[in-house]
């Protein structure tokens, strides 16, 4: 539904995206992930066809952003960042009027309006002032707005910012449930988010897409991943006894706790040599070591990001993508 | 038809009529525009800072008006002659001068600096849309708040004020020249909105245009005349010398009288005396007079204009 070909994106002497490539098929939900200012939001502009691009070609449905704005914009729902929404109008006249603009035919439209408010569980401020109503509904405004005139993309910009615990989930709710008939890509600096709504990631920083796949197989691919051993004896003995296990790098203490110690080693993913925690019980069962956990661990997703995207702040070289103005 | 009461009711339904009619072709030409337009009248009715400033321009034209009947009553009216005082009143040039840009002011710049011009731009709505429906918004609800100052003629002439049974020609034409001024600064307006998201400036800047092509090239002739026969009086500096006695003061500062000399004598002046605003409504539409030229020039600035604010709207894409 989204083929994006060697997208780049420069606001005059910053270039705030740079080559970025990826398709992504119908019915598929993917996060888009990167820190604050990695050129998130400026992808999205260019698909929603708010910014052209520099160089390279998106196409949305088929359709050519650059050639066919309005076709691409009816295919899309876009919610953007912060919601910026006109508070003069109440709820419902103004998905009212979104619909209407979106080109819902006028017979449709109250019951397109009223089918969106209730997703999005409006329903009970339909008749406040958009200016007055909270943080929350306001973001479930701008989604039902999106959702209204039914196009089969949705785009959701941070759909999640700025929001409590509570509502946060129940936006991930929602996104899960569109899922079943909408293709979504929706984007986050907030990880935990992204693992728990879509089945795919893309991840950029500064510019550059830096991993697009599945989040279970792009940790495994990335390393990182560990081999833990919990036994009842000394966790030097331990190390001792394990060096040289086929498929791990070195072993090292994590902690000891009464009689017994918990050691890790960097897991060496190759196929030809099995699964080494054959080889790890068999060895403790030789030396009759009490074996208590034995597994293996992916790294954390925030591990991963701040490896992927080089950890600390980077304040100064940011890209002022976010606010080209 | 002679019955005040009838000529009114005429005009009333005729304006509506023409407004309606406009939706109604905008409606055909682009749905999108049509809902964006509903959008902005509802938006302009419903905001109260329209409604103050036509407050305090109906209660200044008030004042005005008794002061006209004043003079009126004294002597035998001239009927034409009071039309035409009554459609160029003070009121009437700060209505033609603030209204339009107060009007258009936040259109653009408003939605720029709350973001919601990113929600519009992004639904399936061509630029041009967006610009027609603002901008026939806007100049509905100012073809509207005039058709009480126009009606209030119509009736003045009524018997039981003037009795004076005014030509209705140039009431009408008067409040054409109106709308046509009204609709070229509207659409500068719109334009000089989609510049900036300060919308101040925005409105500064319009009400700048419309006092330059109102006031400005009437009063360059008058002005350079009078400096001809009395050489001292213009200049700043020649003023200032004379209040101060000093001869080396004397003419030295007269520079903007100078310029101006400079600038008529160019192949410019022509043109620009030509688009006077204020001598097409003084000379033309207030004294009944329709002339196609005119019209045709405010109807293309008025396109020029919108098309201006759209390629204006589409640069912020590029940047």
């Amino acid at each position: 539904m989204i083929e994006v070909d060697n997208l780049t994106k420069r606001f005059g002497q910053t270039l705030a995206v740079d080559a970025v490539s990826f398709t992504i098929g119908r019915g598929e939900v993917v996060g888009f992930l990167g820190p604050n200012g990695a050129g998130k939001t400026t992808t999205i502009r260019v698909l929603t066809c708010f910014h052209p691009a520099t160089a390279g070609t998106a196409r949305v449905a088929g359709f050519d952003v650059f050639d066919e704005p309005v076709k691409v914009r009816q295919q899309i729902g876009y919610l953007p960042e912060n919601v910026p929404i006109y508070g003069d109008m109440r709820v419902e006249g103004y998905l009212r009027y979104r619909a209407a603009l979106k080109g819902v035919p006028r017979r449709e439209r109250r019951a397109a309006v009223a089918r969106a408010m209730e997703r999005c569980g409006v329903t009970e401020v339909r008749r406040k002032l958009v200016s007055q109503v909270s943080r929350g509904y306001r973001q479930r405004v701008g989604l039902a707005d999106a959702l209204v005139a039914n196009p089969p993309i949705l785009i959701l910009d941070e759909p999640t910012s700025g929001l409590d615990p509570n509502q946060r989930r129940k936006i991930k709710d929602l996104v899960r449930e569109l899922a079943v008939e909408h293709t979504i890509l929706f984007s986050s600096h907030i990880l935990a988010e992204v693992g728990d709504v879509s089945d795919r990631i893309l991840l950029i920083d500064r510019g550059r897409l830096l991993a697009d796949g599945r989040i279970d197989e792009l940790l495994a691919n990335a390393g990182g991943e560990r081999i833990v051993v919990t036994a009842r004896a000394p966790g030097e003995e331990l190390v001792a006894a394990l060096a040289g296990t086929p498929g791990c790098g070195p072993f090292a203490a994590l902690a000891e706790a009464g009689a017994f110690a918990t050691v890790a080693a960097e897991l060496e993913r190759d196929a030809a040599m099995g699964d080494p925690r054959d080889a790890i019980a068999a060895r403790l069962g030789e030396l009759d070591v009490q074996l208590r956990e034995l597994r293996t661990e992916l790294p954390a997703l925030e591990q991963y990001f701040a490896r992927m995207t080089g950890g600390g702040d980077r304040a100064a070289s940011r890209p002022q993508s976010e606010a080209p103005r | 038809m002679t019955d005040p009461r009838l000529q009114m009711l005429a005009i009333g339904a005729g304006a509506l009529g023409v407004a309606a009619a406009a939706a109604g072709l905008l409606r055909l030409v682009s749905r999108r525009g049509y809902v964006t337009f509903a959008r902005e009248l509802a938006a302009l009715l419903f905001q109260p800072v329209g409604w103050i400033v036509l407050l305090l321009l109906y209660l200044f034209r008030g004042y005005e008006v008794v002061g006209l009947l004043t003079q009126a009553g004294l002597g035998p009216v001239d009927r034409e002659q009071f039309t035409a005082a009554y459609l160029q009143t003070s009121s009437s040039l700060l209505m033609l001068l603030l209204v339009p840009a107060i009007l258009t002011m936040r259109s653009f710049a408003d939605e720029k600096r709350s973001g919601s011009l990113e929600v519009l731009l992004t639904a399936p709505v061509r630029d041009g849309e967006i610009v027609l429906g603002k901008w026939l918004a806007a100049a509905v609800y100012f073809g509207l708040i005039w058709l009480p100052a126009i009606l209030l003629l119509v009736l003045l002439g009524g018997p039981q004020f003037l009795a004076a049974e005014f030509p209705i020609q140039p009431v009408l034409s008067g409040y054409l020249g109106i709308v046509l001024v009204g609709a070229l600064f509207l659409a500068v307006g719109c334009f000089t909105s989609s510049l900036t998201d300060n919308q101040l400036l925005a409105a500064l800047i319009g009400i700048l245009f419309a006092f330059g092509t109102l006031f400005g090239p009437r009063y360059v002739e008058p002005f350079l005349q009078l400096r001809a026969a009395v050489p001292d009086a213009p200049g700043l500096g020649a003023t200032a010398a004379r209040v101060l006695g000093d001869e080396i003061w004397r003419g030295d500062f007269d520079g903007f009288g100078a310029l101006l000399e400079v600038f008529r004598d160019t192949v410019l002046f022509p043109f620009v005396q030509r688009a006077s605003v204020g001598d097409h409504l003084a000379n033309w539409f207030f004294r009944g007079l329709l002339n196609t030229g005119q019209i045709v020039f405010y109807v293309v600035g008025t396109g020029c204009f919108l098309f201006l604010t759209t390629r204006s709207l589409d640069l912020r894409r590029w940047r």
